[in-house]
C-alpha cells in the first residue's frame, strides 16, 4: 500500500529547513536506491547522513580511520540493503540509525573483546521489525479500515492527518507546506483524531 | 503475564548500542516475548535516531569544497565524497539469504530452542552440580560472565548475594524466591543489596549475566562459597 500521499508535493522543495528533517524526501531517495539503484539519490543520502555519522563515530572511536570505517560500512549497507527498508514501518532516519548502531557495535566488540562474531544483526534484526508476520498482517487490515474512515473526514482535516501520519511531516512542516498557521494545523489534527476515535470505537 | 522488565535507563543504553553483548542479548530476548518493551524500544529508537540526525552540521569543516581541486569535488573529513560514493555503488544489493539456524540445547534429556539473539554465540559444554547444570556462553567480556543455567524440577540455588549485578532471564519454565513467582520472559536484575534463594518446582532454563561470583549467606551453605563462582 502506497501511503506517501503528500510526498510528491514536498519533493519540489528540497531545501532543508534548519534543524528539521525532511522525512518524505529521505524516504524517496531510499526507495529510488532500492528500486532503480539510483546513484544520484544515493549521493543525496550520502551527503545528508555521512557528516552526521562521522561526527557520531568520532565520539565513539578516537581513531580517525575507525570513524571513517563506520561511515563507509554504514553507507555501503544502506546501498546494499535499501530494498529492506519499508517506509510504512518507520522513518528513514530510524532505519539508517539502526544500521549505524549495529556497525558501531560490531566494531567496538571486535576491538574490546577481540571477537568478530558480528552479533548485532541477531540482537537488532535489520530485515524485519521485531513484530511477527501476523501482526503486520493485522495492521494491514486495520490500515484499510482506517483509510475508509479517514476518507469520510472533511478534506481539510484529511490533508493534515495524512501528512502527519503517512508522510511523516512535522506539524511545522505541514504549516509551511499548506501555508496555514501552526495553530490551525494543531486544531485540525485534534478535531480529526477525535472523529476517528469515535468512528473506530474503543476496542 | 511478564512482571519484570528492564529499567528505562537500560533500554536507552540498549538502543544506543552501549551495553555489552551479554546484556544487549538479554534485552532483545525479553523484548521478543514482551510487546510492551518492544513498543518502548521502537519508540526510543525512533526518537534517538531523529535527535542524532536532525542536528545541522555544527562543524562547517566536515564538508568543504576542496580548494586545491579545480573540479570542485567535495570532501568529508579528508575523504573524497565522489570516490566514496563511486566505490560503494559498485556493490550489488545484498541477497536475503541469511538463514537463522535455530540453535538448541539439551539438559537432562530435555531439548530447548534458543532465542534468535543467541543464534551465533558459542555455548560451552554443560557442567553439573546436583540439579543444576550450567553452560558458559563465550563472549569474552572480562569479568562479565554469561551462562545458560538449567534447574531440574525441585532444584534451587542456596540463599546468596552477588558481588556485582546478576541478571536472570527466564527462557522456559518457572521459579520462585522470597519475592514471588517468576515466569517465562521475566527480566530480573539484582544487585549486591539483594539476597535470594530461588527454587524451581517444575524446572526451568535461565539466561544469566553476572559480573561477580555468588556469595552464599546462610549457615552450612557458606561452605559452598568456593563453588559460588561455578554457578554464575
Amino acid at each position: 500500500m502506497q501511503t506517501n500521499l503528500l510526498s510528491k508535493a514536498t519533493s519540489d522543495k528540497s531545501n532543508y529547513m534548519s534543524n528539521k528533517i525532511n522525512h518524505p524526501e529521505l524516504c524517496q531517495w531510499l526507495d529510488a536506491v532500492a528500486i532503480k539503484r539510483d546513484k544520484q539519490a544515493f549521493t543525496q543520502l550520502f551527503k545528508f547522513f555521512a557528516p552526521k555519522i562521522l561526527r557520531i563515530a568520532r565520539s565513539k572511536f578516537p581513531n580517525e580511520a575507525q570513524a571513517n570505517e563506520v561511515v563507509q560500512e554504514t553507507l555501503s549497507n544502506v546501498w546494499r540493503k535499501a530494498h529492506l527498508f519499508n517506509s510504512d514501518k518507520g522513518a528513514a532516519t530510524t532505519w539508517v540509525y539502526t544500521i549505524m548502531r549495529n556497525v558501531t557495535f560490531d566494531m567496538l566488540r571486535k576491538i574490546q573483546s577481540n571477537k568478530e562474531d558480528n552479533l548485532s544483526d541477531d540482537i537488532w534484526p535489520i530485515a524485519e521489525t521485531m513484530s511477527s508476520e501476523d501482526d503486520s498482517f493485522n495492521d494491514h487490515l486495520e490500515n484499510k479500515q482506517l483509510l475508509s474512515v479517514l476518507e469520510q473526514l472533511p478534506e481539510a482535516q484529511q490533508q493534515v492527518v495524512k501528512g502527519f501520519y503517512f508522510s511523516d511531516m512535522s506539524q511545522e512542516q505541514l504549516a509551511t507546506h499548506l501555508a496555514l498557521p501552526l495553530g490551525t494545523i494543531k486544531s485540525r489534527l485534534r478535531l480529526a483524531l477525535g472523529k476517528l476515535k469515535a468512528q473506530l470505537g474503543d476496542k | 503475564m511478564i512482571k519484570h522488565h528492564p529499567k528505562f535507563e537500560l533500554l536507552e543504553l540498549f538502543v544506543n548500542g552501549e551495553l555489552p553483548a551479554s546484556l544487549s542479548a538479554g534485552i532483545a530476548i525479553h523484548a521478543e516475548m514482551c510487546p510492551k518493551c518492544q513498543e518502548k524500544i521502537a519508540l526510543l529508537t525512533e526518537q534517538i535516531a531523529a535527535v542524532n540526525f536532525e542536528k545541522e552540521l555544527s562543524d562547517p569543516f566536515l564538508i568543504t569544497d576542496d580548494i586545491d581541486d579545480f573540479s570542485g569535488e567535495e570532501s568529508l573529513g579528508g575523504l573524497n565524497i565522489d570516490d566514496m560514493v563511486a566505490n560503494i555503488t559498485q556493490a550489488q544489493p545484498s541477497q536475503n539469504t541469511k538463514l537463522t539456524i535455530n540453535k538448541s540445547v539439551t539438559y537432562q534429556g530435555k531439548s530447548y530452542a534458543l532465542p534468535r539473539a543467541l543464534a551465533n554465540m558459542e555455548v560451552g559444554k554443560a557442567a553439573n552440580i546436583g540439579k543444576l547444570s550450567r553452560s558458559r556462553i563465550q563472549l569474552n567480556e572480562n569479568e562479565v560472565r554469561t551462562s545458560l543455567l538449567h534447574i531440574a524440577p525441585g532444584g534451587g540455588v542456596p540463599e546468596h548475594t552477588h558481588k556485582g549485578f546478576e541478571l536472570t532471564l527466564l527462557l522456559e519454565g518457572t521459579f520462585s524466591d522470597e519475592d514471588g513467582e517468576y515466569i517465562k520472559g521475566d527480566f530480573i536484575m539484582l544487585d549486591s543489596s539483594h539476597q535470594h534463594h530461588p527454587i524451581s518446582k517444575n524446572g526451568c532454563l535461565c539466561y544469566t549475566v553476572a559480573n561477580g561470583a555468588l556469595h552464599f549467606t546462610q549457615g552450612i551453605n557458606k561452605l559452598l562459597n568456593p563453588i559460588g563462582a561455578f554457578i554464575y
